[in-house]
């Protein structure tokens, strides 16, 4: 017996919506049978993770802390992977924009909050961007593949914000207060560099509203302009594109760039958002992986902008709940075997919507193959 | 189109030889047509037997049976004297029969040793131990006994494409071929090559195995066959003496179309200016060997230049060079006296010229995409189609489904995918594309390669009227009938060079086919 | 003179680079097979945990549970990667998106987390550790007695895989198969070669090899249960790997310097000498980008490239 796999013509619209839920639901099924042979039970184990992500008090708030970078990487990765372009280099791409968004911070010091804002926005767009074009030159001039130095700046990327708070008196050292003296730590940037909220309930924090903007923009971008356009074509068939005349090369570099841009302006959110300092603490900025999961949130929603949004809430709220059940009862770690088995399921799901499977009886009758030059 | 009764006639092999392989009544069909019909051969043991025929003829198709790769519907198969059924390529290679495909199977970074042990997959080489040593002593051996040395410990990189095709052979030589069988060999090879090959063969055939060799190329065959078959639309139309034939009764054999009249344009078409300029054009392949060399040709608005040619003489990176999407080494490109930039696509598509490629599924369109956006591919930047940044879908829209009733596209609408159309609408919407750009030269190769007869009508209908309305058109094609049909001029492509251009009006058939063999011109 | 920097530092590079050696030896015929496991990570840990565990658990002699330990590692490391075979060969996924979900899984803050949780692993010393070991007395021999004949048995093990593993692929007929599968698949699958067995026999062995890289560190380096014990260690093989031009040699070396270079920064700061060890600890994975560039450029790609059909699914039908 042996799986034949053939092309599909046309992607019927449910496939798109149904294997999705569908691979969630084998995922949460699956992950049930784990809990349950490891004593504990499923169903409260849900229902607590449910009630500490969403509904508890203060938990939606909670959430949407722990989904705004994720929304940044998850969209930075979608504009990048839509054009087969592997950029694992998020997680880099973002301390670099904590780190431009932090010194353009520190700088204008004296300035309102809405130029603050704007020039941190700006900063951490830039630096992300100028680490993403590394490895898109490389990629675009050089041919060489943008996964391993993407992922290899990723390292590099954190020692430089290792070094530029621990090892070096560089201008983000707080070489003054207290504190300093005690430990290194990043000088605090004025309050007017501090993002406001919305809301007193439900507590939003103004780089999700960014985040948000963003999301509608790249999907305005990739389906609506020329250079969306192109961007389809490329990654439809790089031929064609070559053929109609596409500037391909000049178009890796644009598209790695605004993939860098979205993730620096994660970083810039960090800053602004939250820590209002360069935070090169190993168990601080660069201990959640936000760049990684990112990826995991661009996959799960297929690269589409919207449902980065929704899904970077999700995985935020998983985070949430995984944070807040800390303890003795609660497996430690469920959050990354959920995300992972979620994953891993809509991977799968995903061979069902591009080909359509059988199984069938080793055929020992060769088959005509579909060109053959001449007859 | 039957076969006469007298070209019937098989010619016996040398007495005293006994047939190495042998089919009686070989039929093979594949979806809509007849690949092998009927058909009988026999080639003896020392010799070289030669399989003659035009693109689609069948002769790929039989070999492929030979081997095993294929089973046929019909018919019996002998390999020396004792029938057999092959199921699988495995069967084939017991059998003693070994194939060297147009597509060399090799693994690049791997030794010429290596991959000769690698194709040895039978239970003598189930061996857990690898012995290089005793694997290149016997491939060296084998070369020197043949006259096709290759050094056992080279890397596939690093040789030329020739010695690559001396693995391939040796290859099928390691697992004690008797029967040999070579596809379109000499496709590859420069003019030594060739005559190197033909040695061995020749060496070969005198060791008592058996070569089959397949070609259309007639100089060749005459060169190194003992016998010729000549295949035609699938059916065996005859077996001749090679010594007793000539070019000519070859070319005649093969082509075939004495008897058969044309639908040829009355009189001369209205010729305008010199509008496309091709200027000593030389292009390299995709090996780094030069498959374009020193091409000239002038087409005149409203005149169609037709390239006649067997498929694999250079057309699709003449095609691919006046085009920009392969650069130039020398010569230059003109459209109305501009020389236009080389090597690039957009620069060609700005002076005017419209492409229609050869492979429309991949190169032509963006397989997943719609029909509209397939419609603006080249064009999505203009005044009309954009506006600033963002793209005007409802004119595209209303653009492509304006195209689709103008040209009697069969689709579900607008939104369909390329990929979901049959052969012949999809080289509706790529002319319905290419023409939309009211272009000044067209270059369109292939046009109804897989068509059926109504869109071939259709596609020759467009053609006609483009040329009517003064466009310049270099039509490439292998199909004769379609040149003869459409055609001003007719050009002739033998390895790479134009070796002859002829009036389409009043040319001879046999005299193209003698070019598009290699037999003419210089 | 075996107290200087240059002595302490290599043996240092040895005993760190050990756990990248295995884990790239993996990754290595994983990749020759033509399948990029980016979850190496999450192998790793899961090694670790579950090698941990069983030295936890497990009664008997120090040296037969050490032994049933990495055995145990090497199981959990190939189990985990199943399931990532399972998504990149039988169902094509996208072995990019893949590899990342399966350090996610698997990884800190996953799998090796919840066990080394639920099994009440940390906050204990290992009952059993790989200590170093005096080899033929000749611990104190200058210079070379440190680096060569004090180490754990882990580190010797790692040197006779490197060297099967490269016999393995020059000289034996698997051996050929398998870097057939990975360069051209369509031609190995011609001649009857199973790509689907090949690449699911070389990425399981790519598991069970991080498993055991794993091991070194909760075993024999920092011999505890901690969330994440490897730091990182297995995108360094990752790295490691194309660094060696996909040969097991250059793993030996790749792994040292590598090693080396982690355990430069410390003893230099333990001397007083106060140079940012940043500059050390980024100097790796600079070269590594500058050899993947120059590997990948044209004239090179042949003579040393990655294995031609890296990263992609193989589908006949679609030849």
């Amino acid at each position: 017996m042996s799986l034949r796999i053939e092309r599909r013509l046309t992607q019927p619209r449910w496939l798109s919506v149904a294997v999705p839920l569908g691979s969630l639901v084998v995922a949460f099924v699956l992950i049930a049978v784990v809990l349950l042979a490891t004593g504990h039970n499923p169903v409260t184990t849900y229902r607590d993770m449910f009630e500490a992500a969403f509904t508890a008090p203060g938990a939606l708030t909670q959430t949407l802390i722990g989904a705004t970078p994720l929304l940044f990487t998850g969209l930075a990765a979608a504009a990048a992977f839509r054009m087969n372009l592997f950029n694992i280099g998020g997680e880099g791409q973002l301390y670099f924009g904590a780190i431009g968004s932090s010194a353009a911070g520190l700088l204008l010091v004296g300035q309102s909050t809405t130029v603050l804002i704007a020039a941190m926005i700006a900063a951490g767009m830039a630096a992300g961007a100028a680490w993403a074009l590394i490895p898109g030159f490389l990629r675009a001039y050089l041919s060489t593949n943008e996964i391993i130095t993407s992922l290899m700046l990723n390292y590099v990327a954190g020692l430089i914000l290792t070094y530029l708070i621990f090892d070096s008196h560089s201008y983000w050292r707080d070489t003054t207060s207290a504190s300093a003296a005690v430990f290194p730590v990043g000088k605090a940037l004025p309050d007017a560099a501090n993002w406001p909220t919305l809301g007193s309930g439900v507590v939003v924090p103004f780089g999700l509203i960014v985040g948000v903007a963003a999301a509608a923009l790249l999907w305005v971008l990739y389906s609506r302009t020329r250079f969306g356009f192109e961007v389809q074509v490329m990654s439809d068939s790089p031929r064609a594109a070559r053929y109609s005349g596409m500037r391909t090369r000049r178009k890796i570099l644009a598209v790695m760039a605004l993939s860098g841009a979205l993730a620096g302006l994660g970083g810039a959110s960090q800053v602004g958002d939250f820590l209002h300092t360069l935070d090169a603490d190993p168990k601080g900025l660069r201990a959640y992986g936000y760049g990684y999961t990112g990826i995991v949130v661009a996959a799960l929603a297929r690269y589409n902008p919207f449902a980065v949004v929704l899904v970077a809430v999700l995985l935020g709220g998983l985070q949430n709940a995984g944070s807040a059940l800390q303890g003795p009862d609660f497996p430690s770690g469920l959050v990354g075997v959920m995300s992972g088995m979620i994953l891993f399921t809509t991977l799968g799901g995903e061979l069902l919507i591009r080909y359509r499977v059988r199984l069938q009886r080793r055929q020992r009758e060769a088959v005509a193959p579909a060109s053959e030059g001449g007859r | 189109m039957e076969p006469t009764a007298e070209s019937q006639a098989v010619a016996p092999a040398r007495t005293g030889a006994s047939p190495a392989i042998a089919c009686r009544g070989i039929t093979k069909r594949f979806p809509g047509v007849v690949a092998n019909d009927a058909v009988d051969f026999e080639a003896a043991e020392g010799e070289v037997h030669a399989l003659l025929g035009e693109n689609g003829a069948g002769k790929s198709t039989l070999s492929n049976i030979f081997t095993g790769l294929y089973r046929a519907d019909e018919g019996e198969l002998e390999v020396h004297g004792r029938p057999v059924s092959f199921v699988s390529p495995r069967d084939g290679i017991a059998a003693g029969i070994g194939m060297v495909h147009q597509h060399f199977r090799l693994v690049e970074p791997f030794t010429v040793a290596e991959n000769v042990m690698l194709g040895d997959q039978s239970d003598v080489g189930r061996s857990f131990r690898l012995h290089p040593r005793a694997i290149e002593d016997r491939v060296a051996e084998l070369g020197e006994r043949y006259g096709m040395a290759v050094d056992p410990r080279a890397r596939i990189w690093q040789l030329s494409v020739g010695e690559q095709q001396r693995v391939e052979i040796l290859k099928a030589l390691y697992r004690e071929a008797r029967i040999l069988i070579l596809d379109e060999p000499t496709a590859v090879l420069t003019p030594q090559e060739a005559a190197a090959l033909f040695q061995t063969l020749r060496a070969m055939a005198a060791d008592g195995r058996t070569v089959i060799f397949i070609s259309h190329k007639l100089h060749e065959v005459k060169a190194v066959s003992d016998r010729v078959t000549v295949l035609r639309d699938g059916r065996s139309v005859a077996t001749v003496d090679t010594a007793a034939s000539t070019l000519r009764s070859l070319a005649e054999l093969m082509v075939g179309r004495e008897l058969q009249t044309y639908n040829r344009r009355e009189g001369r078409r209205e010729v305008g200016e010199l509008r496309f300029e091709v200027d000593g054009i030389t292009a390299a392949g995709d090996r780094g060997v030069s498959a374009v060399h020193d091409v000239s040709l002038r087409v005149h608005a409203g005149e169609i230049l037709g390239i006649a040619g067997v498929a694999g003489n250079g057309q699709r990176e003449l095609a691919e060079a006046v085009t920009g999407l392969r650069p130039l080494q020398f010569g230059a490109i003109r459209v109305g006296g501009v020389t236009v930039h080389p090597g690039d696509p957009r620069s060609a598509i700005q002076a005017g010229i419209a492409h229609v490629p050869e492979d429309r599924l991949h190169t032509g369109v963006a397989p997943s995409l719609s029909i509209s956006s397939n419609v603006v591919l080249k064009s999505y930047r203009s005044d009309e189609n954009s506006a600033g940044p963002f793209l005007r879908f409802h004119r595209i829209r209303d653009w492509a489904v304006e195209l689709i009733r103008r040209y009697d596209v069969k689709a579900p609408g607008p939104g369909a995918s390329a990929r979901q159309l049959s052969g012949g609408n999809l080289q509706k919407v790529v002319l319905a594309r290419e023409f939309s750009g009211t272009p000044k030269v067209l270059v369109i190769a292939a046009p109804t390669r897989g068509l059926d007869v109504g869109a071939i009508e259709t596609v020759h209908e467009h053609l006609r009227d483009a040329a009517a309305s003064g466009v310049a058109i270099l039509l490439i094609s292998e199909d004769l009938d379609e040149l003869m049909t459409l055609s001003d001029r007719i050009a002739v492509m033998y390895e790479g060079r134009i070796v002859g251009e002829v009036d389409a009006a009043t040319a001879a058939v046999a005299e193209i086919g003698l070019m598009m063999a290699g037999g003419g011109g210089s | 003179m075996n107290n200087s920097i240059l002595v302490v530092v290599i043996a240092s590079g040895v005993a760190y680079g050990t756990p990248l050696l295995f884990a790239a030896l993996g990754e290595l015929l994983a990749e020759r097979s033509g399948v990029l496991n980016l979850g190496v990570e999450g192998m790793m840990l899961s090694g670790a945990v579950m090698g941990f565990w069983a030295v936890q658990r497990i009664g008997g002699p120090g040296g037969t549970v050490l032994l049933v330990a990495v055995l145990v590692a090497a199981l959990a490391g190939a189990a985990v990667s199943l399931l990532f075979a399972f998504i990149v060969i039988t169902l094509r996924a996208n072995q990019i998106v893949s590899g990342l979900a399966l350090t996610i899984f698997a990884g800190a803050a996953g799998l090796s987390s919840y066990l080394g949780n639920d099994l009440g692993l940390a906050d204990a010393p290992a009952k059993h550790q790989f200590a170093p070991v005096d080899l033929f007395d000749l611990g104190d021999a200058p210079i070379v007695g440190p680096i060569l004949f004090e180490q754990t048995w882990l580190v010797y093990a790692s040197w006779a895989l490197v060297a099967l593993t490269a016999v393995y692929l020059s000289r034996t007929r698997p051996g050929l198969n398998v870097r057939a599968v990975g360069e051209s698949p369509q031609t190995a699958d011609a001649v009857g070669i199973s790509v689907t067995a090949y690449r699911y026999a070389h990425v399981l062995a790519g598991g069970a090899l991080a498993g055991v890289g794993g091991a070194c560190f909760s075993l024999a380096l920092t011999p505890q249960w901690v969330d994440g014990i490897t730091g990182g260690a297995g995108w360094i093989a990752i790295a490691l790997v194309i660094f060696a031009f996909w040969r097991p040699e250059l793993c030996l070396v790749g792994a040292y310097f590598f090693g080396a270079f982690q355990a430069l920064p410390f003893t230099l700061q333990a001397r007083g000498v106060t140079l940012a060890p940043e500059l050390f600890q980024a100097l790796p994975y600079v070269m590594t980008v500058v050899v993947l560039v120059v590997v990948s450029s044209g004239i090179a790609k042949r003579r040393l490239g990655a294995p031609g059909a890296l990263g992609v699914p193989f589908v006949r039908e679609e030849r």
